[in-house]
This record gives structure tokens, C-alpha cells and sequence, in this order.
């Protein structure tokens, strides 16, 4: 009884001992890994920091509006942004290639399929970013066009185009990811076809002066209403 | 040398017989078959009367043109409506017709470059380029504008009308002051349905590689007067006569007007912008026949429309006035526009240093070209609300005071834009 008390004992000691011999070297690897990582990402995004500046990308963000979005989210410049994802993305891949070098049981299967996601939110992130992008473009032009021409309202407008090409940009990222891909159909279908039922419905029963007065306008009935001005040239 | 790649084998053939000219007249085809049988008329009419020697040709650019509902026919032969000008080659005396069809309506750029190519080909010593869709033209027109190339070695020749005091209004307080102010020359209608130039010329900007450029496309002339301009060819003015305005509802609207004069013109700021910032002053051009006249007959206009506009616009864009124009500025705009209409002016200093800051941020692109010219439409109806006010019981000779006023002004501020210019963007972070 006793002899085996001892001999367990000594079992447990010795496993334990063979694990610390094992796992101290995983553990000092992946020590090397994540600091050798730490450099790589800080001067890689060093190194993208200064391409984008090179390349004035912030100017483009300012121009496409994207830049306003992000000052209005309280987030940097596109430039600080993309430079600090890239920075933290590659610190990340690289704790997680020192995690997996630990051999944890059942840790390995999360990781490789957290590595096979991560393209779709790079795709997801594109789509969003693309979306916003267009959004503001679309939205400006339909102001500037609405202003122009004298149109009551002209934010409405604006907002509208704005607001449609953010559902549909935020719908597809989520369908990219494959986040209740029926929820976000159901509810993308319910949101768009009911604006629009909406809208119908004010224009048809709110609007039949309006809608009379567009059409007739549109047909030349009423030609004499339309505003002139003095001839530029 | 012409590249003939793009004429079709047709305008190359109907070319070949022609074989060599001494002038060549370009009509610029508006889709309508009578317009076009009226300004052939004139043509061939002044071109026997005035150059009986000559070997000519006249070159219709034509994007397929229909008749005029009601077309008149009351004409009898040689005059406009008897379907004279029809298409293919008959002679008459050695004028030479020649007709480049396209399918649908070429743009204007399009129809100059196969003007270009036309005469490079005929080796035509000067050229002129009309518009049917002037309807004052008359023979005179024709010969006053192929004279001084022809004749007196002038490269480009553009037209000076006698116009109403409120008619044209673009072109006096902006397309012209601002031309003049950094070019250095008094050019008062570049931007014309009608003008003239030299084979010189002609060969000059056959040559350059711009032809798939929306301004160049769109407003050629103006391109065309520029590059002669700054290349250092002989230009000059002469005086055609009244200019009328097109009939109610005919041509472009406002926006579609200012994008493409304005657009032009900031575009050639950037692509000229060495030859511009060197110069100092202006200098008057040599002008045949008198110089341009203003005419100050009472008219009836909608001016609380336009100011309405103008309030709406300063208002709803301000984010976008934001990234083109300076604090001072804006805060001016916007102060200005919180004025009873009764009591709203829009000062000439402002006018001009809101151009100039334009002009720099087109250049800076701070945001898309396109948008940037159509945000300064309501600024533009604030200044032409500001001068019919001010200006409704003032003189032709008041006017021109005026008008000379403004010029001094955009040639005092020019320095401020080559400040602009130059500086870097600023990125708002």
C-alpha cells in the first residue's frame, strides 16, 4: 500500500517534471515568436505607414468622405488606421502561430479555423469600406444635383441614397461572413420593401398634388411654370 | 500630320477628291437639316463674294441631321430650305462640300479634331468653324472671320459680338475677367460657337495628345484659344455683329453650362499652369471692325428665384463650401447670405477670391472635380442675382466700367491664387 503510495507519488513528480521539461521550451519558442513578431509588425507597419503617406491616401479618404465617417466615429486618419491594423493583424498572427507552437489539445483546431475566417472579413471589411465609399460619393452628387435644381428638401434625398447603399453594403459584409445569413436577408428584404412600400404609399396618398404637378411638368403641360435664367454664354 | 485612322473611309474618299484647298468652313451640325441648309447658304454666299479666287471647300460635321418640324420651304434655290445641302460632293464654282456623318451627334471635340484632320489633309491655309445654330450669321460673319488668317497671318481669330447688358453674363464675370487676369491677354469670347484659326495652329493641336479629355471634348474652342495663347501664336479679335439669344428652352441648362466652361477652364489653369503663373497684366489684342458693344434695353428677368437659390445653396452645402473654401471666406458667403434680398451684394473682392480658392482646390482636388464645379451654381446665381439688382438702371457705358473693374480685380488677387496653388493641400484631420 504504502510502496505504491511512494511509487505514484513518484509517477506524478517525474510527469510533472518530464511536462515542465517539455513545456518550458514551447513556452520560451513561443516567447521568441511573439517578440520576434512584435518587431516584424511594428516595423511593417512602419514601413505601410510611410507608403500610405507617400501615396496621399488620406486625400482620397477626405475626397471619397470616408474621412469624415472615421472623424465622426472618433477613430485616426485612414492612414493611422490601415497602418495600425496592419501592425496589430500581424502581431496577431504571429501569437497565434507561438500559441499553436504550445501543442494544447483542442486549442490547435480553434486557431486554424479562426486563420481560414480571417479572408472573409478582409472581404467583409472591403465591402464596407467600398460601401461607404460609394455611399458618400452618390449621396453628395444627389445633393449637389438636388440643390442645383432647386429641389425642396435636397438632404432627404441625400440621406436616402446614403442611408440604402449602408444596408445594402452592411447586408452583404454580413452575408460575407456568413452571420445569419437568412436573418439578414429577411430582415434586409423587410427594411428595403418597406421603405419603399412606405414611400408609395406617402407619394399616392399624400402626394396626388405633387405627383400631378411632377407628371404634368415632366409632359410639358406646364412648361410656362419652369424657371429661367438669364443666358450664361 | 493628320491621324485619319478615326475618319471613316467615306470622309476619306469624298478628301481625296477634293485634293488641295486654300479655306476651309466647318459647320458644326446641331440635328437639323434646316439650320444646317441656312448656315450653307451663308457660307457659300460669302465665299463667292469674298474670296473669288480661292479654292474652298465647306465641311459638315454631322451627327445625322432631321428635319425641323414645319421645316420652311419658302426659299427658292441657293437660299435656306431648298435641300441644297445635301450629302456628298457637287461643285459649285470650286467650293467644294464635304459632309462627315456620324452615328448620332458627335461631341464637340470630336467635330473639331475631324475639322483639324480635313484641313491638315486639304492643306487649307486658314480655316473657320460656325455654328448653325447662330441665327444672326450672315456671309459678313463668315468672311470677317477667315480674313485676318487668311489674309493678315493671324492664327487664331475669335469673335466679338454686341450683346445685350445682361445677356452673357458668365462669360463677363467669371470665363472672361479670370482669362484675362492670368493669361495676360483680353480675349473676350473664348468660349464661341464661331472662330477661326491657321493651319499652323490647326497642326499644332492635331498634334497634341488631349483629344480624350472631357474638356477638350466638350469645350474646344476654349482649349484652342488657350493653347494658342500660351504658345505664342498670333491671335486677334473681330467684331461679327449682334449676337441673339438661343431661343427659351434651346441648349444646356446653367449646371450643365458651368461644368463645362468652368471645368474647361480650371482644367486649362492645370494644364497651362506655366504659362500662366509667369505672366503679369494684360494686353489688349489686335481687333478688326469695332470692338464688342453693350446694349442696355430693359429686361424682364426672375431674380427672387435665383436668390432663393442661391441661400439654399450656401445653406444645404456647407460641409462641401467647407473643404474647398477658406474659413474667412465661407464665413463671408454665409454671412452675406443671411441678407434681405433688398439689401444683398455680393462684393467684387469676395466674388473673386472665392474663384481663385476654387481654382486652387480643383487643382488640390480636395474633392471630386465634377462636384466641386457644381457646388459654385448657387454661388454663381448669388452674384448674377447681386449684379441684375445692382445694376438694372446702369448704362452701357456704366457697364463697361464695370466690367473693366472686375478684371483689375482678378488680375490684383492673382498672386493670392499662385499662393494657393502652390501650398500644399490640407488634409482636415
Amino acid at each position: 500500500m504504502r510502496v505504491t503510495i511512494v511509487q505514484g507519488l513518484e509517477q506524478a513528480y517525474y510527469n510533472l517534471v518530464h511536462m515542465i521539461a517539455e513545456f518550458l521550451p514551447r513556452l520560451l519558442v513561443m516567447l521568441v515568436i511573439i517578440l520576434v513578431g512584435l518587431v516584424a509588425a511594428y516595423l511593417l507597419g512602419h514601413v505601410f505607414r510611410a507608403v500610405l503617406r507617400l501615396t496621399k491616401l488620406d486625400r482620397v479618404s477626405e475626397d471619397a468622405g470616408a474621412s469624415r465617417v472615421l472623424r465622426m466615429a472618433d477613430l485616426p486618419s485612414m492612414t493611422e488606421l490601415l497602418s495600425r491594423s496592419v501592425f496589430w493583424i500581424t502581431w496577431l498572427g504571429f501569437i497565434l502561430i507561438g500559441v499553436s507552437v504550445l501543442g494544447v489539445a483542442g486549442l490547435q483546431e480553434q486557431i486554424s479555423r479562426l486563420f481560414r475566417f480571417l479572408p472573409e472579413v478582409f472581404i467583409a471589411m472591403l465591402i464596407l469600406f467600398l460601401g461607404l465609399v460609394l455611399a458618400n460619393f452618390l449621396s453628395r452628387a444627389a445633393l449637389l444635383a438636388s440643390v442645383n435644381a432647386g429641389v425642396r428638401s435636397p438632404k432627404i434625398w441625400s440621406w436616402s441614397i446614403r442611408f440604402v447603399i449602408w444596408i445594402l453594403a452592411i447586408s452583404m459584409a454580413l452575408d460575407e461572413l456568413g452571420l445569419a445569413r437568412q436573418t439578414v436577408l429577411a430582415a434586409f428584404s423587410i427594411v428595403f420593401g418597406a421603405s419603399m412600400l412606405g414611400l408609395a404609399i406617402a407619394f399616392g396618398l399624400g402626394g396626388q398634388d405633387l405627383a400631378r404637378r411632377a407628371l404634368e411638368r415632366y409632359l410639358g403641360n406646364s412648361a410656362k411654370e419652369k424657371y429661367k435664367e438669364p443666358q450664361p454664354l | 500630320m493628320a491621324d485619319e485612322t478615326f475618319l471613316s473611309d467615306d470622309l476619306l474618299r469624298q478628301l481625296m477628291s477634293v485634293g488641295e484647298v486654300d479655306l476651309l468652313v466647318g459647320i458644326l451640325s446641331h440635328r437639323s437639316a434646316n439650320t444646317m441648309r441656312r448656315a450653307a447658304h451663308y457660307i457659300e454666299k460669302s465665299l463667292q463674294q469674298n474670296f473669288v479666287r480661292q479654292r474652298m471647300a465647306v465641311i459638315s460635321v454631322d451627327g445625322g441631321a432631321v428635319e425641323d418640324p414645319g421645316s420652311d420651304e419658302r426659299y427658292g434655290d441657293g437660299e435656306p430650305g431648298n435641300n441644297s445641302y445635301s450629302k456628298g460632293l457637287s461643285t459649285l464654282r470650286t467650293i467644294h462640300r464635304i459632309t462627315a456623318a456620324f452615328n448620332g451627334a458627335p461631341s464637340p471635340g470630336l467635330a473639331l479634331r475631324t475639322i483639324l484632320s480635313s484641313s491638315d489633309l486639304l492643306r487649307a491655309k486658314a480655316c473657320a468653324v460656325v455654328s448653325p445654330a447662330t441665327s444672326s450669321t450672315s456671309p459678313e460673319w463668315v468672311a470677317n472671320l477667315l480674313r485676318p488668317a487668311f489674309r493678315d497671318n493671324f492664327d487664331f481669330v475669335a469673335p466679338l459680338y454686341s450683346r445685350h447688358k445682361f445677356q452673357g453674363l458668365l462669360a463677363r464675370n467669371l470665363l472672361y475677367p479670370m482669362t484675362r487676369a492670368l493669361f495676360g491677354r483680353r480675349i473676350r469670347e473664348l468660349y464661341s460657337d464661331e472662330w477661326a484659326f491657321s493651319n499652323r495652329l490647326g497642326g499644332f493641336c492635331l498634334n497634341e495628345d488631349v483629344w480624350h479629355e472631357e474638356p477638350v471634348r466638350s469645350r474646344p474652342e476654349a482649349w484652342m484659344g488657350i493653347s494658342a495663347l500660351t504658345s505664342d501664336f498670333r491671335c486677334c479679335q473681330v467684331y461679327l455683329g449682334e449676337k441673339p439669344p438661343p431661343p427659351d428652352g434651346a441648349g444646356p441648362d446653367l449646371v450643365e453650362v458651368l461644368r463645362q466652361t468652368v471645368g474647361s477652364l480650371f482644367w486649362l489653369l492645370e494644364t497651362h499652369q506655366q504659362a500662366w503663373m509667369e505672366r503679369k497684366g494684360s494686353e489688349p489684342l489686335p481687333t478688326f471692325g469695332p470692338d464688342h458693344a453693350v446694349t442696355a434695353e430693359p429686361m424682364e428677368l426672375n431674380r427672387i428665384r435665383m436668390f432663393e437659390l442661391f441661400q439654399t445653396g450656401v445653406k444645404e452645402l456647407g460641409p462641401i463650401l467647407q473643404s474647398i473654401l477658406s474659413p474667412e471666406t465661407l464665413s463671408s458667403i454665409q454671412g452675406i447670405a443671411t441678407l434681405d434680398q433688398n439689401l444683398f451684394r455680393f462684393p467684387q473682392e469676395l466674388w473673386v477670391t472665392m474663384l481663385y480658392e476654387f481654382a486652387a482646390s480643383y487643382h488640390h482636388s480636395v474633392i471630386n472635380r465634377d462636384h466641386l464645379v457644381q457646388a459654385l451654381v448657387p454661388l454663381y446665381r448669388g452674384k448674377i442675382y447681386s449684379f441684375l439688382t445692382e445694376f438694372s438702371e446702369a448704362s452701357a457705358a456704366d457697364m463697361e466700367a464695370v466690367s473693366e473693374n472686375l478684371c483689375l480685380e482678378f488680375e490684383r488677387q492673382k498672386p493670392y491664387l499662385t499662393e494657393k496653388w502652390k501650398a500644399g493641400v490640407e488634409v482636415k484631420t
